[in-house]
């Protein structure tokens, strides 16, 4: 069924063959391709809404949405680029309609980068600074609270203090991480 | 008396760090960076995250229902993973069962979507409108592409002409695309895809009143 003599999982030169018409010989092979695809897009959603339940009704959605979009002759640069695209729409969507705002209210960033390759440790990076950008006891509360899983009981014996006053410190490290442009 | 709001951060933190969906409600708006700031904590927590074997499976299998082109590209297919096109190839050509015949539609016209015992709507103010961009708005049990262009607006309705499945505007192209098959449409309703031959999306009446409220004719 397949018209190109070559082998179809040479990814190495695309651009050698760019426009030239195949037809894929395997369904699930080709489902696999794209799916890996969408791997990307998960991650990079799940970064975003930190639950797995949300990641997966967005990521269907991005599916949904941008697969068919995807035609004969599209640009191959731009493929993943819709792909992300139509997910910064999707989590647009999804904290505008969360919060009641509109996306202009907002302002979450969404004019984020294009992941190049497979999860990594760029967020874990990117949390780093976050919380090296923050005073100590904001990011004491925080690692503990969200890197080692302490509950509130446990943060405040750890910080010797209160559970009230640790739930306030909370917000306000929160507020505050919210404020670090882990890019600066 | 309103919850306070360390409290109720507190619970939304909880509920994340448990795995468990954010349920946001009337009010947590005050505090949205701090819980777009936590969720992306959570996240980092444990590290990259792939999809489970179960999602991946079920994804899958969306896939290979969706219609497309049977035909790709390689460079296309290869390199970015559009290759789940050959689902439907080898499934039969999914899409063709599902695609329109190549009727001579009328797409520059269509009939506008005028609803017994219809009654005009408030939609939002103009300025609430941006310009040159679409608005899904609900007139009773009409929906709409609401459209600025200065002081004028149009309205298309949100249903696709070809399958019963709600559009979405892309803002990007400027299109209304279907999510259930590849099937655009311009701002006036008008079919884009040149793969798809389709009659126009309805219009529906909308107008502007003099006190700058933007209303639509629905039920």
């Amino acid at each position: 069924m397949t018209s190109d003599p070559q082998s179809p999982s040479d990814p190495d030169s695309p651009s050698e063959h760019a426009g030239e018409v195949v037809e894929l010989s395997s369904a699930s092979r080709a489902t696999d391709i794209a799916l890996d695809e969408l791997e990307l897009v998960y991650a990079f959603i799940y970064a975003r809404v930190g639950n797995r339940a949300d990641a997966e009704d967005l990521t269907q959605q991005v599916a949904m949405k941008a697969i068919p979009r995807l035609r004969q002759g599209a640009p191959a640069s731009a493929i993943r680029g819709y792909l992300f695209a139509t997910a910064r729409s999707v989590l647009g969507a999804f904290w505008s309609t969360r919060l009641g705002l509109s996306q202009v209210e907002l302002h979450e960033d969404l004019a984020m980068s294009i992941p190049q390759g497979p999860p990594s440790d760029e967020q874990a990076e990117r949390t780093r600074r976050i919380l090296a950008g923050l005073s100590d006891n904001y990011r004491r509360v925080l690692e503990l609270r969200f890197l080692h899983g302490y509950s509130l009981k446990e943060v405040a014996a750890e910080m010797r203090s209160t559970v009230g006053a640790v739930k306030v410190m909370q917000l306000r490290a929160l507020r505050a991480a919210a404020k670090v442009d882990p890019d600066a | 008396m309103p919850e306070q709001p360390e409290n109720r951060i507190e619970k939304i933190v909880d509920d994340l760090l448990h795995g468990r969906r954010l349920r946001l409600k009337a009010g947590d708006a005050e505090e949205k960076e701090a819980i777009i700031a936590a969720a992306r904590l959570a996240a980092a927590r444990s590290g990259p995250h792939r999809m489970s074997p179960a999602f991946r499976r079920r994804l899958a299998g969306i896939l290979d229902a969706i219609p497309r082109e049977p035909r790709l590209t390689r460079r296309a297919a290869l390199v970015a993973g559009l290759g789940v096109a050959a689902g439907a190839l080898a499934g039969g050509v999914v899409g063709k069962a599902l695609a329109p015949a190549a009727a001579p539609y009328p797409i520059s016209a269509s009939s506008p979507v005028l609803p017994r015992n219809g009654r005009w709507t408030d939609v939002g103010a103009l300025a609430d409108f941006g310009e040159g961009q679409a608005r899904l708005v609900k007139a009773g049990a009409v929906g709409a592409f609401v459209f600025r262009r200065g002081q004028t607006v149009t309205a298309v309705s949100s249903m696709c002409s070809h399958l019963p499945c709600e559009l979405w505007w892309e803002s990007g192209s400027s299109l209304l695309e279907c999510p259930c098959h590849p099937a655009s449409f311009t701002a006036d309703g008008k079919p884009s895809s040149p793969s798809y031959t389709l009659p126009a999306l309805n219009e529906v009446k909308v107008r502007v009143t003099a006190a700058g409220r933007v209303e639509v004719l629905g039920t």
